[in-house]
């Protein structure tokens, strides 16, 4: 193929008459003002009118208070550690954990939206985010909300996995959220049931497989695969770390 | 006047002209007699209000006699001289901002009347700078420099009559002096560099003056040309001359463009602006100068440029003349010579838009070996034209 | 103390002197002839070019030595913007440093998140699918182009030329628009993942991306006619900050100063990596070795790049909606060592990984093209004049966040 440019300058000297010594950036200029005299420049009046931004532009985080269940997957993956969950009263009154981001460590990377099993963090297009202090700048989770949330804002995390793709398979795609699932090691297991407490999607469940020497019954948690969010919660809370994330790939 | 009927005793806009203590000879000038109105007015209301309280006193007839009118209108004059000048050079201002910003894909200053208050605002807020003293060099050279470089730029401004009723003086060798006064600015530029006390200014300043001086033999090879070609120093014959004939841009065309681009050196103003290019290295002449004082400089430079088109317009253009109706025009000659300053000014931006910084060595070649042989070039042409009988 | 006061103004080494009845020593650097002269001051000096310069080129010192007008050292000094980025990616999870990646160069973000997914997945074996590969490479040429047309702009800057900073700025936008499209944000992009990229090319991507490509073409005629037509540009250009092919090589000097200089190497060509092979580009290398040449290469490959995006929309295009972008990751990498580089805009970027089992790499080492080139500096600096300095310096196209990581 041809390199276009670099045939026409490149011995760096005028061919023709017509590049006389300051003649064409002169003409190049004169071009341009006219157009611009005649049509707008190509300026935006900035705060009067504002640039278009298409919906996934990723502006500050957003949350929806109700779809959110707390699971902690945006603090868990946030590069800049600006998220952190706070107990807040939720509509009915009842005491639950919600994100609370710090703008001003906030790198607008949009990992939180990405890895949200239920879309409840989103990107919005909002950037004026000037405050005076910098305690204004930390979000709380009902200051997070906006109410112009379209679907093309919410963050879809699709992937495929290797086996699908190695053995042709290569169009399916799963959510992130329902491909990994954590595995029980039995014999470590104390049923002390944390994991059920901190499960945030409900997905586990306390069965009986028994009774111990001492007559107690013997409770080993069933996670439902089917809500489960692999949120990694009930993995970090097992004090014998008796549950471990299984990965399929 | 000691019993008056009504203010109009005192004021009753007499002509000019018929004041014995006319200063213009017998050639009307509109600007005098504007201040002369004027002065009728300010001078007459408050001889009337001190009249009203001390009826037959003799300072309310010394205020609107002959001697004090003709004084006072004078001091007016100067006034109403110096604004028109400053606001034109505003304009200019204005005018390379906008332009600048269109060339650019973008608007120029939009607050305040379209862009024109903000460069009011700018040039005012270079008051609210601090003021540097340098502690080693010579604040007195400092200071009378830089006061030297904006004053004779400003008295030349005011010196160029922007048409045949608007005029300070009418001398027969008014172009000369202009350009007299306008090549004095090297000198100032060299001392006040030396002044600083500072390696980088001094050489800074030998710099920028070695090629102003450079750019001016050029310049006035040119305008001895166009004397020349029409016979005398006097703005006035000139701009006659260029009526009854053509405009000097036609002979004279390599000269238009030599002297256009050493206008544009001498302006200090891009391609050849070496004070603020060179100060990423070497800082410039200016570099102690805060404040208000570079300011003044930045104003005095557009001065000098509105100088350089004005001469542009006179010399080459046909002044204040329309090209077909010239001796009928007589509603407002000034603005048409604004007009054509204006658009010689508009060219110059243009070229400032197009192109680079160019470097030192390139600058000092270009003025001596290129630009002081096309300006010969262009005289003997315009010898030929002459002898050839042609004007 | 009379004694004092008069030699209070003359330097030690000459007081010693004076006192022991001689004339004073000539220093060692002094171009000199005679005592006399020794007196005078006409020493090489040294300008510094402070961290604050006109030239917007980032956070550099730069020190030299002139000998009245010409260049005869030169000393580059860096890491005002050392942030301990290879510290921080020890403790932080093999995705989280994706976001650090953008950083590392700000305006090439693209091009460093694909070389440290592409380091990923080295050590971990594993082959991206192949539309993530094309989307890479078009994501990689968009990136490729906005940098350059940042260094354009540079370039009209230090030269004097407001005007084309403006035009080349505002071509940019229209590719940092495409950049949105995209994955949303202008600049630092979090776009590619360790097994393909963030998301699919969104709706009516192609038919954007061809327009902005026509559009681009004709407008980038136009800046060069601008910038690149007129005997002020060249004369600062060529024949100035020449540096022989053989010290260039030696030197380490990678990417289109290096092509300017006759060193026919580019990795996209020579050592492809995501389908580079598979798209037809040519390479422009030129052999007169000034500063002309380095910018004739640049400007150059913004026109080779557009070809290569045009060419790799059409096979996205040819793959379908449905072909895999994205292949899920394990979350630990196996112990080992990995390496890849890329054609950075600058040059040549390498980062080479240790692994120790977890999900966190034990060591992750970064090579920055421009830590090398402007380490050349004195080469390119010798024997020119004051004046011509930022013109050469403008031509390397420095970007301090990878410099100094």
């Amino acid at each position: 193929m041809t390199m276009d440019y670099l045939d026409k300058y490149r011995d760096g000297r005028h061919k023709s008459w017509k590049d006389l010594w300051i003649m064409k950036p002169i003409v190049v200029v004169t071009k341009v003002f006219n157009k611009t005299v005649v049509h707008r420049p190509v300026t935006v009046l900035y705060p009067y009118e504002s640039l278009w931004e298409p919906d996934n532009y990723r502006g500050r985080p957003a949350l929806d208070f109700n779809k959110c269940i707390g699971c902690g997957m945006c603090v868990r993956m946030c590069p800049c550690t600006a998220i952190i969950l706070v107990d807040c009263p939720d509509d009915e009154g009842n005491n639950v954990e919600r994100p609370q981001v710090n703008m001003g460590r906030c790198a607008f990377c949009g990992y939180c939206a990405e890895y949200c099993p239920e879309d409840a963090m989103t990107v919005t297009p909002i950037v004026e985010l000037a405050e005076y202090t910098r305690s204004d700048l930390i979000y709380g989770p009902r200051r997070l909300a906006y109410d112009h949330t379209t679907e093309g804002m919410k963050v879809k995390l699709e992937e495929t996995l290797i086996s699908d793709y190695k053995a042709g398979n290569g169009e399916k795609r799963y959510l992130h959220s329902k491909i990994d699932r954590p595995e029980l090691e039995s014999s470590k297991c104390i049923s002390c049931k944390k994991c059920f407490k901190v499960c945030p999607a409900k997905a586990i469940v306390m069965t009986e497989h028994g009774k111990n020497a001492k007559g107690r019954p013997i409770l080993w948690p069933e996670i439902n695969n089917e809500t489960c969010v692999s949120c990694n919660n009930c993995v970090d809370a097992c004090p014998k770390q008796a549950l471990h994330m299984k990965e399929v790939l | 006047m000691t019993s008056y009927q009504s203010i109009l005793d005192w004021i009753n806009y007499p002509d000019p002209m018929i004041n014995p203590y006319y200063p213009f000879g017998d050639i009307y000038n509109l600007p005098y007699d504007i201040c002369y109105k004027l002065w009728e007015i300010i001078g007459g209301t408050i001889a009337w209000l001190i009249n009203l309280i001390f009826p037959g006193n003799s300072v309310s007839t010394w205020l609107v006699c002959d001697m004090t009118t003709n004084f006072f209108a004078l001091i007016l004059f100067m006034v109403v001289i110096f604004l028109v000048v400053f606001v034109g050079v505003l304009i200019s201002l204005w005018e390379e901002r906008k332009v600048l910003g269109r060339a650019m894909d973008r608007r120029g200053t939009m607050i305040g009347m379209m862009g024109f208050l903000q460069c009011v605002a700018d040039g005012f807020k270079t008051f609210m700078k601090d003021n540097i003293q340098t502690k080693k060099g010579d604040n007195m050279t400092y200071i009378w420099t830089v006061s030297l470089i904006i004053g004779t730029s400003m008295l030349i401004a005011c010196m160029i009559p922007l048409s045949d009723r608007w005029f300070v003086v009418n001398y027969d060798t008014g172009l000369l002096i202009i350009m007299a006064l306008y090549a004095l600015a090297p000198f100032f530029i060299l001392v006040s560099g030396w002044s600083q006390n500072n390696k980088y200014s001094l050489i800074g300043g030998i710099r920028a003056a070695e090629m102003m001086v450079a750019y001016e033999v050029p310049m006035l090879i040119i305008i001895a040309t166009a004397s020349l070609l029409a016979g005398s120093f006097n703005i006035g014959d000139i701009v006659q001359a260029q009526y009854d004939t053509m405009p000097y841009i036609i002979p004279m065309c390599i000269g238009f463009v030599t002297f256009f681009l050493c206008a544009t050196a001498e302006a200090e103003r891009s391609p050849f602006d070496l004070a603020e290019a060179e100060s990423e290295l070497v800082e410039g002449w200016q570099t102690e100068y805060a404040g208000m004082k570079w300011g003044l400089i930045m104003l005095a430079d557009y001065m000098r440029g509105y100088v350089s088109c004005a001469m542009i317009t006179i010399l080459f253009l046909g002044g204040w003349d329309l090209p077909f109706i010239g001796d009928l025009n007589n509603v407002m000659p000034e603005i048409v010579f604004l007009l054509k300053t204006w658009f010689v000014f508009f060219l110059m931006i243009m070229l400032r838009c197009a192109v680079g910084r160019v470097r030192t060595d390139t600058i000092l070649n270009l003025g001596w070996k290129v630009f002081m042989p096309l300006s010969i070039v262009n005289l003997m042409i315009v010898l030929i034209l002459k002898v050839g009988g042609i004007f | 103390m009379a004694e004092e006061e008069k030699t209070m103004n003359v330097s030690q080494l000459d007081a010693e002197a004076l006192a022991q009845g001689g004339v004073p020593e000539l220093r060692k650097d002094d171009v000199m002839f005679d005592a006399e002269t020794a007196k005078m001051d006409t020493d090489q000096m040294w300008i510094t070019m402070g961290p604050q310069h006109p030239f917007s080129h980032g956070l550099w010192t730069l020190k030299i030595k002139v000998d009245g007008e010409k260049v005869t050292d030169a000393i580059p000094v860096v890491g005002y913007l050392h942030r301990g980025w290879e510290k921080e990616a020890e403790n932080r999870t093999y995705p989280k440093i994706i976001p650090m990646a953008d950083r590392l160069c700000y305006a090439s973000s693209m091009m460093y998140t694909h070389l440290y997914c592409m380091t990923c997945e080295n050590a971990l074996g594993l082959e991206v699918p192949e539309k993530a590969k094309y989307i890479r490479v078009v994501a990689d040429e968009i990136n490729r182009l906005q940098s350059h047309l940042m260094w354009l702009a540079a370039v009209g800057t230090d030269l004097g030329n407001f005007t084309g900073f403006l035009w080349a700025s505002r071509e940019r936008e229209f590719w940092m628009d495409m950049n949105i499209r995209l994955c949303g944000a202008r600049m630092t992009t979090n776009y590619p993942r360790i097994g393909g990229v963030r998301n699919d090319t969104p709706e009516l991507f192609d038919r954007d991306i061809i327009r902005c490509c026509d559009h681009f073409e004709k407008n980038l005629w136009d800046i060069i006619g601008l910038i690149d037509d007129n005997t002020t540009f060249t004369s600062r250009m060529i024949g100035n900050g020449i540096i022989s092919r053989e010290r260039c090589a030696n030197l380490g000097i990678t990417g289109p100063a290096a092509r300017g200089t006759g060193i026919d190497f580019d990795i996209r060509r020579d050592d492809p990596y995501d389908n580079y092979d598979k798209i037809d580009f040519d390479v422009p290398v030129l052999n007169t070795g000034d500063s002309y040449a380095r910018y004739m290469v640049r400007v150059e490959e913004m026109f080779q790049a557009c070809k290569i995006i045009r060419q790799g929309m059409a096979k996205i295009k040819a793959l379908g909606k449905n072909a895999p972008y994205r292949l899920k990751a394990p979350t630990c990498i196996p112990e080992g060592r990995s390496f890849a580089r890329i054609e950075d805009c600058r040059g040549e970027a390498s980062m080479y990984m240790v692994s120790d089992g977890t999900d966190k790499p034990y060591r992750l080492k970064v090579r920055s093209p421009i830590f090398v080139n402007v380490s050349s500096s004195k080469d390119l600096l010798e024997g020119c004049r004051i004046a011509d300095v930022p013109a050469i310096m403008a031509m390397l196209d420095m970007c301090l966040g990878e410099t100094d990581r």
